[in-house]
């Protein structure tokens, strides 16, 4: 379990960190759910790990799927499938838990598949379609579409992400685990 | 303000030292409030501590700090100059520790980032006024002028050397070019090096380090040294060597008794001078001289006795012992301080976790399926792996024991709270403390501190009656206060006891009627005397019929009850009817580390706290009792419990469903007895307890979670949570 495979050699990054913002600007960490790619602004991911077993947690939300322990620290994981109403899948080899740290609370991600740093300029971002594309479920968490050549990606709000149900819980100042 | 320059760092040590340099001037005023006056050595340590706030805060530029802290100083240089007959006593404690709330208060704005604005225009008038006072008082009682504090009258003092054949003495003048910038840096490095070889130093101006502007007066006047040393006038040149700044060097030998007389370079002022000691550090130079201002005291009685020629203005002890006077540094340590680091919290934290993933690394090692071929011979292997294990688990231990801190400070807080609320009240009581010294975990230290605090007003205010109340009842004794602490059974347990009036059953129990708490059927007798106590932490409940600044609002004792159970602790009462009450807190030593038994429901790990589990016991289905709503209890031994099937309570996705599979838990919290139904028992062992993600809500009957030998994660169940 420690052997964590720090896939495109992703340094721990601090995301508040001002100089390191300028190398990592309109880089995006993207991964495949369903039959889309998401991305994710670069600053808030913190490693990916291969899925390890997740320790349930009993009267959570069904897309927290528990927890594990990442050297030491014991984090809380979220199926992004499930985050996005898009029903369950099979964990495989495949399966990534992409480390984020949004605002000091640090949260796995279990993602089918990462795919690969994209660079998306400015200009090519646009709003999310108000109707039509994909299902409803997503637009609170998108807040832009990302061209990189042909293809699209679906850019994420990770506050959103996390929080965007309860936001009782959005509200209070988040503990860092450390 | 401070805001222009990148203080931060500056800003924290200094936020650090003067809350450390307040938090013992509380302690040394609190402790002789109940004397006549201060004494010697307390007037100089509040002098002292006035005087390092001002400073620091004068090069932070917290001008209001500075302010306060100056008019205080001034006031304890009048009483340890003149030394004042009639000092209203009470009216400086609470002098002292009005400007003591006001450096504090604004040290907090400080640390959360405001601007320290705070109106000290005040606190110095008053000072101002009460200076006046005792100047007045002690100019009748002495018909002397007081000196003032700006100009302090230079004096000599330092302690004679011991002279053995071999030393010789010199009188060493230096003069610096007058563009010498920090000359007194200079000055520094000159003393440093002769400190080398010298028997005895002694050199003015003597504030080198603390004082800035002693540069200005070196290149002005030069600067001095008296050097007692066993080497050659040349080598004692040559330590000195002539810098780029150095203009002028003059070295005259002496006999011992020119030297004694001090600094004589034909200037009309001998300046002040200061002893060093000669293997000190730098910081101890600073303790040197301020066991040279006590010194300095005993010296003057001392001269007037033995040494009655001196030069006046100096103060020299003769000593008796040779040697002696070298120690006299160091008999006054200044404080304990020096044998201690202060390690940010997060460092501590990460050194758990790091010691914590050694020892669970060193399992996976130790246990690894590689060793289990047969055949193996591995004999060396125990052996190191024996070693190994003896390291890590002192290792742990020593962590732990790093996160214990003794009571002590704490408990002088309360000793504040107990001197402002009796004097406000006006009442009479004495506060004891026992085993203050007594070692919690920081984490706890946190959480009682404002429960202690309400448990004490609550004494001080509705426990002890006023003095006239406790005269009409015939009590002759002082009210007393006692805040104790001890350790017991793993458990730790701080009692506040008072012995004032104790608690009203009457009174409590008609307000629990009229609040409708009570069963309607239930005779008031019928409540045993803990439940009717119990009463007054519910929420809302206070039997004072005045609220008053510190109490009888009703909200309190639950929300000091609520803390406690928080770190898994409790609140016991005891009163006896007009002899006074005990509250005694129950808390666990450490919230890091518990004893667990591990079990397993389906494929999840749980962990219970050993203390609250009476028993395992495995039950037949007779003796199961289904209630159609669902309840399950059980009868054990004639006796009835409720039933928690955690798997079911969770909704797990598997567990045993008949309960002869299972194991039962027979739980006590406060008690209440509960069963809990596991599928099985894993084993005890001790657990780093860590909180659940922040990120994940509050789960009932969850407290928080852990990482097992296998590195596995395993939740820590939370029995009064389970219980409600």
């Amino acid at each position: 379990m420690d052997e964590t495979n720090r896939l495109l050699g992703l340094q721990d990054e601090e995301n508040e960190s001002s100089d390191g913002r300028d190398t990592q600007k309109g880089k995006y960490m993207t991964f495949k759910s369903g039959n889309e790619y998401f991305g994710l602004g670069i600053q808030y991911v913190q490693q990916i790990i291969q899925y390890q077993a997740v320790t349930k947690i009993p009267e959570t939300e069904d897309y927290i799927k528990g927890l594990i322990n990442l050297r030491g620290r014991i984090i809380p994981v979220v199926d992004v499938r499930l985050r996005f109403k898009q029903g369950p899948c099979e964990y495989n080899d495949k399966t990534c838990i992409l480390v984020i740290n949004v605002k000091s609370t640090t949260v796995g991600l279990i993602v089918e598949q990462i795919a690969e740093v994209a660079e998306i300029q400015e200009e090519n971002i646009l709003p999310p379609p108000t109707i039509g594309r994909a299902d409803k479920a997503h637009h609170k968490y998108v807040y832009g579409i990302g061209k990189v050549g042909t293809s699209v990606k679906l850019l994420l709000d990770p506050e959103k992400l996390l929080y965007d149900d309860d936001p009782a819980d959005a509200d209070q100042p988040k503990k860092s685990e450390e | 303000m401070a805001e222009d320059f990148n203080t931060e760092s500056m800003l924290d040590m200094y936020l650090f030292e003067n809350t450390q340099l307040l938090e013992q001037l509380q302690e040394t005023v609190l402790e002789q409030k109940d004397a006549d006056c201060f004494d010697e050595d307390s007037i100089n340590e509040i002098f002292r501590t006035m005087h390092t706030i001002k400073g620091s805060s004068g090069i932070m530029m917290f001008d209001n700090i500075t302010a306060v802290s100056h008019k205080l100083e001034d006031v304890f240089f009048y009483l340890r100059e003149s030394h004042p007959d009639n000092v209203p006593h009470v009216e400086l404690v609470e002098h002292v520790l009005e400007v003591e709330d006001f450096i504090s208060n604004e040290m907090e704005k400080i640390r959360s980032g405001d601007p320290a604005d705070g109106d000290a225009s005040n606190i110095i008038a008053d000072l101002d006024k009460f200076l006046e006072k005792i100047k007045n008082g002690g100019a009748a009682a002495e018909g002397k002028e007081a000196p003032v504090n700006v100009h302090e009258e230079p004096k000599h003092f330092y302690i004679a050397p011991v002279a053995t054949s071999a030393s010789r003495f010199y009188k060493i003048f230096i003069t610096f070019f007058p563009e010498t910038e920090m000359a007194n840096v200079h000055a520094y490095k000159t003393v440093y090096a002769l400190k080398e070889i010298a028997e005895d130093i002694l050199y003015s101006p003597e504030d080198i380090l603390t004082d800035e502007k002693s540069g200005e007066t070196i290149i002005k006047e030069g600067f001095r040294i008296l050097l007692q040393a066993q080497c050659t006038e040349e080598e004692v040149r040559n330590l000195i060597g002539v810098g780029y700044d150095i203009e002028k060097v003059e070295v005259y030998e002496c006999d011992a008794d020119q030297f004694l007389l001090g600094f004589d370079f034909g200037e009309d002022q001998a300046p002040a001078a200061q002893q060093i000691d000669l293997e000190s550090s730098v910081e101890v130079i600073e303790a040197a001289s301020a066991a040279k201002e006590e010194a300095s005291k005993e010296g003057a009685k001392e001269e007037k006795k033995e040494e009655p020629k001196i030069v006046p203005g100096d103060f020299v002890i003769q000593s008796k012992e040779p040697g002696k006077q070298k120690k006299l540094a160091k008999d006054k340590p200044k404080g304990e301080k020096a044998s201690f680091i202060s390690v940010n919290v997060s460092k501590m934290d990460q050194l758990m976790d790091l010691i914590g993933e050694l020892v669970i690394s060193e399992s996976v090692v130790l246990q690894s399926s590689d060793l289990k071929v047969p055949g193996l011979n591995l004999d060396n292997f125990n052996k190191a792996a024996a070693q190994l294990a003896s390291i890590s688990t002192d290792l742990q231990n020593v962590i732990m024991s790093m996160r214990m801190v003794p009571l002590t400070n704490t408990f002088q807080k309360m000793n504040r709270i107990v001197f402002d609320v009796s004097r406000k009240l006006g009442k009479n009581i004495e506060f004891v403390m026992v085993g203050e010294t007594t070692e919690v975990d920081k984490n706890i230290i946190e959480h009682i501190s404002d429960p202690l605090m309400h448990l004490v007003r609550n004494a001080v205010d509705h426990g002890i009656e006023t003095d006239e109340e406790r005269m009409a009842k015939g009590k002759t004794e002082k009210g007393k206060v006692t805040l104790s602490a001890r350790t017991e059974a793993g458990k730790v347990w701080i009692c506040v006891e008072d012995n004032g009036t104790g608690l009203d059953r009457e009174k409590i129990l008609a307000k629990a009627r009229k609040q409708g708490i009570l069963d309607d059927n239930k005779p008031d007798a019928a409540y045993t005397d803990k439940e009717v106590y119990q009463f007054i932490t519910l929420p809302g409940f206070s039997t004072n019929e005045q609220v008053t600044e510190y109490s009888g609002r009703g909200v309190g004792m639950d929300v000091v009850v609520q803390n406690i159970q928080a770190i898994g602790g409790a609140l016991e009462i005891e009163s006896t009817p007009g002899f006074g009450s005990i509250m005694s807190l129950k808390i666990p030593l450490t919230l890091a580390i518990i004893d667990g038994i591990v079990m397993e429901v389906g494929s999840s790990s749980f962990v219970m706290e050993t203390g609250v589990i009476k028993q395992f016991i495995r039950v037949k289905e007779d003796m199961m009792i289904h209630e159609p709503n669902g309840d399950e209890f059980v009868m054990i031994r004639g006796d009835c419990f409720p039933v928690i099937r955690l798997g079911r309570w969770y909704g797990l996705d598997e567990y045993q469903e008949s309960v002869e599979d299972g194991v039962m838990l027979i739980l006590e919290v406060e008690d209440k007895k509960i069963c809990l139904l596991v599928d099985k028992l894993v084993g005890e062992q001790e657990i780093v307890v860590k909180p659940i993600p922040s990120y994940i809500k509050k789960v009932k009957g969850l407290s928080g979670c852990t990482q097992l030998g296998d590195g596995s994660i395993a939740l820590i169940l939370d029995a009064p949570g389970l219980v409600e």
